[in-house]
């Protein structure tokens, strides 16, 4: 179906319109559920967020395990006075 | 976008008047538009020889109006010989005028160019079979009379164009007249947007005065007038969806202008077409004589020769032998005999394949229409009526 001027008559505006007048307008869309901006990065939808969270988590434990194992290391600097 | 200057710098404009955010798309326009039907002149009384003047609701989309005439005449004291004229009854409306948009005139014309183009567009209607008075007679087709017509009706006797009337009596009276603000009903392309505070939709009527309906009023006779008339707007809403305001598309508008010409001759009559130009189709051409009054037939009698329309120099794409063979082509595209007692022809260039007939004023310079009298008439004059499109001010 197409219902214009140019189809039915074959004829075409003199002043063709731009901007918003000539934009096509898609169907009504679904919501994006991830949301935008700051919002987006934090969704738990967002797989990107499981993969900060699993990075933090390794980091932190290898960082606690490395403290067991080695104990709190101590540096000292003397000067000798001969 | 061209932008309104005046009263808002960032409103867009639709044909030519500042309008909400908009966006051109036909398909959902029609998904989700709703069609309205509301008063756009309450019933009111009419005065013969006046004008009436109104201004029409500024809402949605106008496609098309309904023009009412009821009432009643009452014919009191001797009759006599009282006799209605031929301009009885469509031209009760002798000039309907409709302005819009800063586009005047978008409709001028008399009541039967009304009539005749409602006949000719919408295949449903058929005036066969309907009795109506008709040059003394009693007359089945040809009429285009519809059956909710009421032509003047007193018990057994009925007002008819060129007849006498029988007997006084009070007559009841009801017309109505479709006013085609769209050239087509099922696109809207033509439709004039009246959504906007800028929008000035007038609609002016001048009505017959009763020496034009009357044609002899005898001696002892007296008439009374008591006539109303009403006006239904049809139009659609302008539908928001995801936020942008849908319309259709309203790039043209459709203009019918009737234009009457004096100074008629025995022999060929070329009549040259004005307001042409370029940017504009010619959708169809409606013409009729009138000779003392009354209607020419169209037949091969009184048109005795060739009949068509031409441009350039001698450019002459249609042309019939005879009156006759145009009534029938006009009878043939319109369902209804249009020239058989009217005496109108018909070139329609938009009812078969509008894509492929409509004429190109671009290309035909000088338009005109002609055609052969048998003889000249008497106090003579023709009245053409032409149906075009052309772009609106501002294309939407």
């Amino acid at each position: 179906m197409d219902f214009t001027a140019a189809s039915l008559y074959g004829m075409t505006p003199q002043a063709p319109s731009v901007g918003p007048a000539s934009a096509p307008i898609s169907d009504p869309a679904t919501t994006d559920p991830l949301g935008t901006g700051w919002r987006r990065l934090t969704s738990p939808a967002n797989p990107l967020f499981w993969a900060g969270a699993l990075i933090l988590v390794t980091v932190g434990a290898i960082g606690v395990a490395g403290s067991v194992r080695l104990g709190r290391a101590q540096l000292s600097v003397s000067a000798d006075k001969g | 976008m061209p932008r309104a200057r005046v009263m808002n710098p960032e409103a867009p404009l639709i044909q030519g008047v500042a309008s909400p955010n908009y966006v051109v798309n036909p398909n959902l326009f029609y998904a989700a538009t709703r069609r309205m039907r509301f008063p756009g002149v309450p019933g009111q009384s009419l005065a013969l020889g006046s004008t009436d003047t109104a201004q029409l609701r500024q809402t949605g989309i106008i496609s098309g109006l309904e023009v009412r005439v009821y009432g009643s005449v009452t014919f009191g004291g001797t009759i006599g010989t009282t006799t209605v004229s031929y301009e009885w009854p469509y031209n009760i409306v002798q000039n309907l005028k409709l302005s819009a948009n800063g586009q005047s005139n978008l409709v001028s014309c008399r009541g039967i160019t009304l009539r005749a183009l409602e006949m000719t567009t919408n295949p449903k209607l058929d005036d066969s079979g309907l009795d109506q008075e008709f040059g003394g007679a009693t007359v089945n087709t040809g009429t285009l009379a519809q059956p909710t017509d009421d032509w003047g009706t007193s018990s057994s006797n009925k007002m008819g164009p060129g007849s006498n009337i029988a007997a006084t009596g009070t007559y009841t009276v009801d017309l109505t007249f479709f006013v085609p603000v769209a050239a087509d009903p099922t696109s809207l392309i033509g439709s004039v947007f009246a959504q906007s505070s800028a929008t000035n939709l007038t609609l002016e009527v001048q009505w017959a005065t009763e020496a034009q309906l009357l044609s002899a009023v005898g001696g002892g006779a007296t008439v009374s007038w008591s006539l109303n008339w009403s006006v239904t707007t049809i139009a659609y809403s302008i539908p928001n969806v995801n936020g942008s305001y849908v319309v259709p598309d309203l790039s043209l508008f459709h203009q019918l202008a009737e234009t009457r010409f004096g100074g008629l001759v025995q022999g060929q009559n070329e009549l040259l077409l004005p307001g042409t130009g370029v940017g504009r189709r010619l959708m169809r051409i409606f013409h009729n004589v009138y000779s003392n009054g009354a209607p020419v037939a169209l037949n091969a009698t009184n048109y005795n020769g060739p009949l068509g329309w031409a441009f350039g120099g001698s450019d002459t794409p249609e042309s019939y032998p005879t009156g006759q063979d145009a009534r029938v082509a006009g009878y043939r595209v319109s369902g209804v005999d249009l020239g058989g007692r009217w005496g109108i022809a018909l070139h329609d260039f938009a009812s078969q394949f509008a894509l492929r007939d409509l004429v190109d004023e671009a290309a035909t310079s000088d338009l005109r229409v002609f055609f052969t009298l048998a003889s000249a008439p008497t106090s003579g004059y023709a009245q053409v009526t032409q149906e075009t499109l052309f772009a609106a001010p501002v294309g939407a």
